[in-house]
């Protein structure tokens, strides 16, 4: 079974993102990077599946400057066979920031298409924009069927089972036939820490580099960056002991839905 | 009159010797001699192969020389480590070995005599001297011999394991035979068929002994000397990996030479086992077996084998008992024979870690905390930012004397975030200049005891480069795994600025702080600042100033680990008995109104520790940093109260 897992570096988690000069991006200069977490997840499920199958192979893809080299690295040393790289500029027009949604589902299907795998793997969301998008949208471009959300992935048969995270607790158990392709919600499996062993395997794996083709004309423009303005709300409950208690237990149950 | 009682010694207790062998006996003597030698060499070569064939040490040298010498002198010919583990059976040993050295011209002569050179029979003053001197030291050796041997079989400490090896009895028959014979020589008149027979029992009774040696644990009497003379200088030392394929110890061809010869060496006297805070609270791990699991090895797949070290046919050696070690070192303190169990434990460790053999889920949590957080706790550094901003810290620019290093328990833990900044209290009351990095990752300490190099280099390398870029020149911090991490460990990656202990600061400085009638205050030794640095007398020194300073049972270099050590604090749950229990309640038993500890990781241990054995009313815990605040606090309060008076 042939895997292909896309991957997304993004800026590492407690990273302070400061906006650019020009107020429209995010400078980048100071920023430490890291693979997506929910892609780290798809990247896990993958591995488990070829491990599971007892052959196999799982390529990781990821689209960007010579920078994401790492992240690949990584994916590498954790298991995955081969890396493809699709090289975008640093900056400019072509870059990974400034091609929206669409484009870069283009860009990371052009690649998949001539690996033709079984499976397509990615993380259900990037942690640094989250539109969620990047992976149906391969999908369809790909002609394939697709899930999102999946937890867990069994074969079964000449297709797949997987396991779908619903609203409240609920789950959804489809089959699927293969070609297909999944998104991955993070938590479904335990991922593997990097190991000395792992690094220097990662060494002697392919690593290769596809061209990106020039960014189509984006429809939407971005006018503004800026951090969300935090908001602090205080409020006090009044009223006896019995009704303040009341009115708490409400808040928590339907407010911050802790209850 | 003395001369008169001395002279009569003379002429009872001179050695009667056979005078003259035939022929046929000195051929049948030389004859058993050579089977004798043949028997003994012919056990000890594959021994000797396999530790020669062992892959080599790289990291080793010969130098410094003199310190090696001094430890041959200290516990081989002085037999420290012996007598002071166990008072009694260690004397009586010592006695044993002493005696022996005092026999080696006894011995030496009774063969010569068999072949007609005997050189002790001639009543001269120093052979005179000397036969009496040996017959003193025969009745030692045959009183100790006898009761190392009723306490082996009959006392029965269950540090020697639950069988007692027959040989060992064997060899204690023929030891007193040996002595017993020398003496009876003393008082059989020259020329008889008692001395000749006597002559025999003894000779053959060497012969015997020789061969047995080999194989058994009575080999330490040939390994042990050379083993205490090479083994490795430093405590915990670890060697460098080498090349793409050195991992750790994963299979046989893993094992150094060092480690074969240490394997080969121990004489399963259980002192390794006695201490280990994992076998005494019920856990597999046992340290004693782990080196008898690896000589077993080298015996059944030999050197250079490709077959898994750990969960394969030695039961000793399994991935559980390797991550039970809390890696406080207590084993290989005070092994006698000169085995380091450390470099063994972390190695197999090592050996799962990097190659991803070792499933752990707490594990595995730790490690990508590390990974992507840079700390133990897996916090957001963010929470550290606040922390200093409340408690006000100055960033460290080059200016001030010391970097204050926080560690992950003093930027991330509430009880470490309450005793740095009781030390950083300390500091400003001294006047000291001091600064924190904007920026501070883990040590590496828990990857490192844990076997996972990869992380432990990647933070090794980014904490060498956060001094470097700060211009740091000297360090001070609250936690001793981060003083021996950055001082020790970090050389496979660079040098980093001159760190030291807080405890080494405020004994420095013990003589400007208040004295306080603070109560009684037992001091728990913490392994990384004890054992591993030797750090026992400068928190000692704090505590004194802060009340009456009270001993546990267990103290300074035979302090008992808390059980955090070696990355457990993050492993979740223990099996067995709780370490930290065990030790807060026998530092609850002294007594003492307050424990004071010097480590952060102790002080969480106890913590918990206290909340579960403490009782009614548990003692106080306070870091030393505590304690020394404390007075300074109530000195302020003071003088506060009475402004008019000064």
């Amino acid at each position: 079974m042939k895997i292909v897992v896309a991957v997304k570096q993004v800026p590492e988690r407690d990273a302070v993102v400061r906006v650019a000069a020009d107020g429209r991006s995010v400078d980048e200069s100071d920023l430490a990077w890291t693979m997506n977490e929910p892609d780290a997840y798809a990247l896990e499920e993958a591995l488990q599946l070829k491990e599971r199958a007892g052959e196999g192979e799982v390529v990781v893809l990821c689209a960007g400057p010579e920078r994401v080299q790492s992240t690949l690295r990584e994916a590498l040393a954790k298991g995955a066979d081969r890396a493809v790289h699709v090289v975008t500029p640093e900056d400019g027009d072509d870059s990974l920031a400034c091609r929206d949604t669409l484009d870069v589902a283009r860009l990371l299907a052009d690649a998949v298409k001539g690996e033709s795998p079984d499976l397509v793997l990615t993380g259900l969301q990037s942690d640094d924009l989250g539109a969620g998008q990047t992976g149906v949208v391969m999908a369809e471009l790909l002609g394939v069927p697709h899930a999102t959300l999946v937890l867990h992935v069994e074969l079964a048969g000449n297709g797949i089972k997987v396991k779908r995270e619903l609203e409240d607790g609920w789950m959804q158990h489809v089959e699927i036939p293969l070609p297909a392709l999944l998104t991955i919600q993070s938590g479904g499996n335990r991922l593997r820490y990097a190991t000395l062993m792992g690094i220097k395997k990662a060494r002697q794996k392919e690593m290769r580099e596809a061209p990106a083709a020039a960014a189509a004309k984006r429809v939407d423009e971005v006018l503004k960056v800026s951090p969300p303005t935090r908001v602090k709300q205080t409020e006090m409950l009044t009223g006896s002991a019995d009704e303040i208690a009341a009115k708490l237990v409400e808040k928590l149950r339907f407010e911050v839905k802790v209850l | 009159m003395i001369a008169v009682a001395f002279d009569e010694l003379k002429v009872s207790m001179s050695l009667a010797e056979p005078a003259a062998f035939p022929v046929v006996e000195k051929v049948l003597l030389a004859a058993a001699i050579v089977a004798s030698l043949g028997v003994f060499a012919w056990r000890l070569s594959p021994i000797a192969r396999n530790v020669l064939r062992s892959k080599k040490d790289t990291d080793f040298s010969l130098r410094p020389v003199g310190a090696r010498v001094w430890k041959f002198f200290w516990e081989v010919l002085c037999q420290a480590k012996v007598i002071k583990q166990r008072p009694l059976p260690g004397l009586a040993h010592a006695f044993v070995f002493w005696g022996f050295l005092a026999f080696a011209l006894v011995t030496l002569n009774h063969i010569a005599v068999g072949f007609g050179f005997g050189f002790l029979q001639y009543a001269g003053a120093f052979e005179t001297f000397y036969v009496m001197f040996a017959a003193v030291w025969a009745l030692l050796v045959a009183v100790s011999i006898a009761g190392l041997f009723v306490r082996r079989f009959v006392v029965r400490p269950k540090w020697l394991g639950e069988k007692v090896s027959v040989e060992s009895g064997v060899i204690a028959g023929l030891i007193f035979l040996l002595m017993a014979t020398y003496l009876a020589a003393l008082f059989v008149d020259e020329g008889g068929a008692a001395v000749l027979g006597l002559w025999w029992v003894h000779t053959l009774v060497l012969l015997v002994f020789l061969p047995i040696i080999p194989g058994t644990k009575h080999l330490h009497l040939v390994l042990s000397p050379l083993t205490v003379f090479l083994k490795r200088p430093e405590f915990s030392q670890l060697p460098k990996l080498e090349g793409d394929e050195d991992f750790g110890l994963v299979a046989g061809k893993d094992l150094t030479q060092l480690i074969a010869l240490q394997a080969y060496s121990c004489v399963e006297c259980g002192r390794c086992t006695e201490h280990c805070p994992a076998s005494t609270t019920g856990k597999v791990l046992n340290p004693k077996e782990i080196v008898l699991g690896v000589r077993s090895y080298l015996n059944a797949e030999g050197p250079g084998s490709e077959v898994a070290l750990l969960d394969g046919a030695q039961p000793a050696l399994s991935m559980e008992a390797a991550f039970e070690c809390t890696t406080c070192g207590a084993c290989e303190f005070q092994c006698p024979v000169g085995v380091q169990h450390l470099p063994v434990l972390i190695g197999l460790r090592r050996g799962a870690v990097n190659t991803g053999a070792w499933e752990d889920k707490y594990g595995t949590k730790l490690f990508l905390a590390l990974e992507k957080q840079g700390n133990s706790l897996g916090m957001s550094s963010a929470e550290r930012d606040k922390f200093i901003a409340k408690q006000e810290f100055p960033i460290f620019d080059g200016s001030q004397e010391y970097c204050l290093w926080l560690g992950c328990m003093g930027s991330y833990d509430p009880k470490g975030r309450e005793i740095v900044s009781d030390f950083a209290r300390v500091m400003r009351a001294l006047g000291t200049q001091f600064g924190v990095l904007k920026k501070e990752k883990c040590t590496g300490d828990p990857a490192r005891r844990l076997g996972n190099d990869l992380l432990f280099g990647d933070l090794a390398e980014q904490g060498l480069k956060a001094f470097a870029v700060a211009g740091v020149k000297k360090i001070v911090t609250i936690c001793p795994h981060c003083v021996r991490t950055i001082a020790t460990d970090w050389l496979e990656y660079g040098v980093a600025p001159e760190i030291e202990h807080h405890s080494e600061f405020m004994a420095r400085h013990a003589h400007l702080l208040p004295k306080q009638d603070g109560g009684s205050i037992v001091y728990h030794d913490p392994c990384y600042l004890g054992r591993y640095q030797d750090v026992y007398d400068e928190p000692r020194a704090v505590v004194a100033t802060a009340g009456e300073l009270v001993e546990a049972e267990r103290h300074r270099e035979r302090s008992f680990c808390c059980g955090a050590g070696g990355g457990l604090a993050f492993l979740g749950e223990e099996s067995g008995e709780r370490v930290s229990h065990v030790r807060a309640k026998e530092l609850i038993a002294t007594g003492a109104q307050t424990i004071g500890t010097a480590c952060p990781f102790c002080n969480s241990m106890f913590r918990d520790a206290l909340g579960a054995v403490g009782g009614e009313t548990p003692p106080q815990l306070l870091d030393i940093a505590q304690l020394a605040a404390r007075g300074l606090a109530m000195q302020t309060n003071d003088l506060d109260a009475k402004p008019g008076e000064n």
